[in-house]
């Protein structure tokens, strides 16, 4: 290998999210102004599995804003799935774009490992 | 050599990219545009592979075989 770069995901493609609400069996996400606890959030809104509160995206910062109360109106790890799956669907719509070809392959630990084979 | 970039990603959402079968600054190149379209950077470790220049030229004279 040459170089090894670790990234935090940032939410910033709509597409990717639907792809990755889809991924996941979620409801498609929708966009507008959302009430949260601590007021309203415009952007993109995801509803996770018994979450009080959409989680927002605002793809312009890539953030995600939500409210649950450190886990008691939603848990954190529907969140993580939620993030990994984007990145997943990010990486795989990309790489198709560049004419790349991509295969998919889940690893003990929970991680997904994705192997591009870069076209010549 | 086959020229592969591999993206691992976390159950949290945090990705790892790794590039194989590059030479030199060209697997940063290679892998650029995934980085962009993930998001922040955090960290980055160059392997030895990295320090390896691209191409290698060899230069073969041939002797005319007297000694």
């Amino acid at each position: 290998m040459s170089h090894i770069v670790t990234i935090k995901t940032e939410v910033r493609d709509a597409h990717a999210v639907r792809a990755a609400c889809q991924r996941l069996h979620l409801p498609q996400p929708t966009h507008g102004n959302h009430q949260m606890f601590s007021g309203h959030v415009e952007g993109l809104a995801v509803q996770l599995p018994n979450w009080r509160y959409p989680v927002v995206c605002h793809l312009p910062t890539g953030e995600l804003h939500f409210d649950n109360f450190s886990g008691r109106w939603g848990d954190s790890h529907h969140l993580d799935q939620f993030k990994q799956a984007y990145a997943v669907e990010k990486a795989k719509i990309e790489a198709r774009r560049q004419g790349h070809s991509v295969s998919e392959q889940l690893l003990s630990d929970g991680s997904v490992k994705l192997t591009i084979q870069v076209a010549s | 050599m086959t020229k592969t970039i591999v993206i691992t990603v976390s159950p949290s959402g945090e990705s790892r990219v790794q590039t194989h079968g590059f030479l030199g600054a060209a697997c940063q190149a290679a892998s650029r545009f995934i980085e962009l379209a993930l998001g922040n950077r955090l960290g980055e470790l160059l392997t030895h592979e990295f320090h390896l220049p691209q191409q290698t030229s060899q230069q073969q004279t041939q002797g005319n075989g007297q000694s």
